[in-house]
């Protein structure tokens, strides 16, 4: 499903083989954006194929190219790229389709699923700040809201924590290594994407502000669930627990989950996504008995 | 109410419905009731309904004895158990569910995964099976029981059509058009799904079943549920369909019911 329809630029001409085998030119259409609030547009590149290319190279290329199919002189098309080894998520975008990293996304696998052509847009739920770069605050405010992280600031030296089991162990360490890309709440379909328009006027300070308040009351998404029960099963966090299960089932909390399940399936880290949903769906049943019956 | 941009015609919703959810803080709690009240009593009586309903399968003398059964209850009796456990939680489940559905989005077209696919049919069938139901109580209850509410308006708009009595009206309702008959299958059946599929997601939701193999467990028995009554439902629908009419039309089996009972008015 699209939310920005365009038309393809079929109209422009085409790399005239584009089946990606070696030595062959092959095309990518972009979703660019000139700024945040601006209107989107397709525009098309082609490409000259090498060996082992990733998504990132592709645009590597574009870069120093900088000319559309059709021979125009643009400016360089932005993205945000970090590790290039899927750990940071910083090159999340959506490719044929499908939310995942570009710097993973190989251009001969792409090219065998549909030789016609790269895909290539930004990230539907969040804001565009220029062509596939987006701003993705409202993921690291989420954490601020369910208070995710383990309290061990102190003055004293508190000793050793507690010890934690094996099984623990290895749950937490599949959990922690979730890299808040946002492929989950890309493919959710009860998360929604939240925009806002700075007023004439505003500040940065009140703009982020206002941001910060609309962000705490959306869906806190699967990424949130997962942290709420990575620290909550953590033997330090625990002693903090309650304050992350009012968070989890505050407004915008866990009850928005519709159970679509798409998260599992498009996690790079291949974290048991909708296994933590469950449990912190547990917690939040028993936390929720608690409130009513320990007033 | 802070500007969002709209995107599509769904999103339109959500900008006027706001960020994220109609009912603020307590948002959880009424999600948890919509939750509790699909299963207990709204899915207990659809069970309780289809079963009694499968009644017709044994002919119409036994339909009209299980009419008699739930009727002998009396009109006052009724009325307060119909709208407590069968109405009221209803309208509840579905109006709240169709603000759900709003704010949502459909993205099986990216993600045509089975889990996604189930979540997309849950949305569909919720509204159908919504309408269907408003529908179906009209056609056959009239919605209110009041004297001036059924001549004057029920009756007149199709409405009304089931008469405890003469039990065998409600087979006569629906095999008055191919169109009836349609409506009612695709209804059962949305209603159906929505039930076998919604006890799968409350189980998670709930915390019951957990684990990826503990769910995928879960949906032996969901599917097997929903099969099931599914069969009961379309087999009561044929029944209905293919009913002979009553030689007369008191039943035989009514003969052990007070009569002071039975021709009270219905009011």
């Amino acid at each position: 499903m699209s939310n920005t329809r365009h038309p393809h630029p079929n109209g422009e001409p085409r790399a005239s083989q584009s089946d990606g085998r070696p030595g062959r030119n092959f095309n990518v259409v972009v979703l660019r954006q000139d700024g945040p609030g601006r209107p989107s547009y397709w525009e098309r590149h082609i490409v000259e194929y090498e060996q082992d290319m990733n998504c990132i190279s592709v645009l590597q290329k574009i870069a120093a190219n900088a000319r559309t199919a059709d021979g125009r002189k643009v400016a360089p098309v932005a993205w945000d790229c970090n590790c290039l080894e899927e750990v940071c998520g910083a090159c999340t975008m959506v490719i044929n389709g499908r939310v995942r990293q570009a710097c993973t996304a190989l251009v001969d696998r792409l090219l065998q699923d549909n030789p016609e052509q790269i895909e290539l847009r930004p990230m539907r739920k969040f804001p565009v700040i220029r062509d596939l770069m987006v701003d993705r605050s409202r993921m690291f405010n989420t954490l601020k809201k369910l208070k995710a992280w383990v309290p061990v600031d102190s003055y004293l030296d508190m000793g050793p924590g507690p010890r934690q089991s094996q099984e623990n162990q290895q749950m937490a360490y599949v959990l922690s290594k979730c890299m808040s890309c946002g492929c989950c709440l890309e493919a959710c379909p009860q998360y929604l994407k939240i925009e806002l328009e700075r007023k004439e006027g505003e500040t940065e300070e009140e703009f982020h502000a206002r941001e910060r308040e609309l962000h705490d009351r959306a869906f806190i998404g699967a990424m949130g669930i997962a942290a709420v029960d990575l620290f909550n099963t953590n033997p330090v966090g625990r002693m903090t627990a309650t304050e992350r299960l009012d968070a989890l089932v505050a407004e915008g909390g866990i009850q928005i989950c519709g159970n679509a399940q798409n998260c599992v399936k498009v996690c790079p880290k291949e974290i048991p996504l909708t296994t933590s949903i469950a449990r912190a769906g547990r917690a939040a049943t028993v936390h929720m008995l608690k409130r009513w019956f320990d007033r | 109410m802070p500007a969002i941009r709209i995107e599509n015609w769904e999103r339109f919703l959500v900008s006027i419905l706001g960020p994220s959810s109609p009912f603020g803080q307590h948002d959880f709690i009424i999600r948890r009731i919509h939750s509790l009240v699909g299963l207990v009593p709204i899915g207990a009586y659809l069970i309780f309904h289809l079963a009694t309903n499968a009644a017709i399968i044994d002919g119409v003398a036994a339909y009209q004895h299980r009419a008699d059964q739930i009727h002998r209850l009396g009109p006052t009796t009724i009325f307060v158990l119909e709208w407590l456990f069968i109405f009221l939680p209803i309208l509840f489940h579905g109006m709240i569910g169709m603000l759900i559905v709003a704010r949502g989005e459909r993205n099986v077209a990216n993600y045509p995964y089975g889990g996604n696919v189930r979540y997309t049919l849950q949305r569909w069938t919720g509204a159908i099976a919504f309408v269907f139901i408003l529908w179906h109580v009209f056609h056959m209850h009239g919605w209110i029981r009041a004297e001036w509410w059924i001549s004057g308006v029920a009756s007149r708009f199709g409405g009304h059509r089931f008469d405890p009595e003469n039990a065998y009206s409600a087979a006569e309702a629906i095999r008055a058009s191919w169109l009836i008959i349609v409506l009612y299958a695709i209804g059962v059946l949305a209603s159906v799904y929505h039930l076998a599929n919604g006890i799968w997601t409350m189980g998670i939701t709930w915390g019951v079943w957990t684990s990826p193999h503990a769910q995928q467990w879960a949906k032996i028995p969901c599917l097997t549920f929903g099969l099931l009554l599914g069969f009961l439902g379309l087999g009561s629908l044929y029944a209905m369909v293919a009913a002979e009419p009553p030689q007369t039309l008191v039943a035989p089996d009514t003969a052990n019911i007070p009569p002071a009972i039975h021709a009270s008015p219905r009011s």
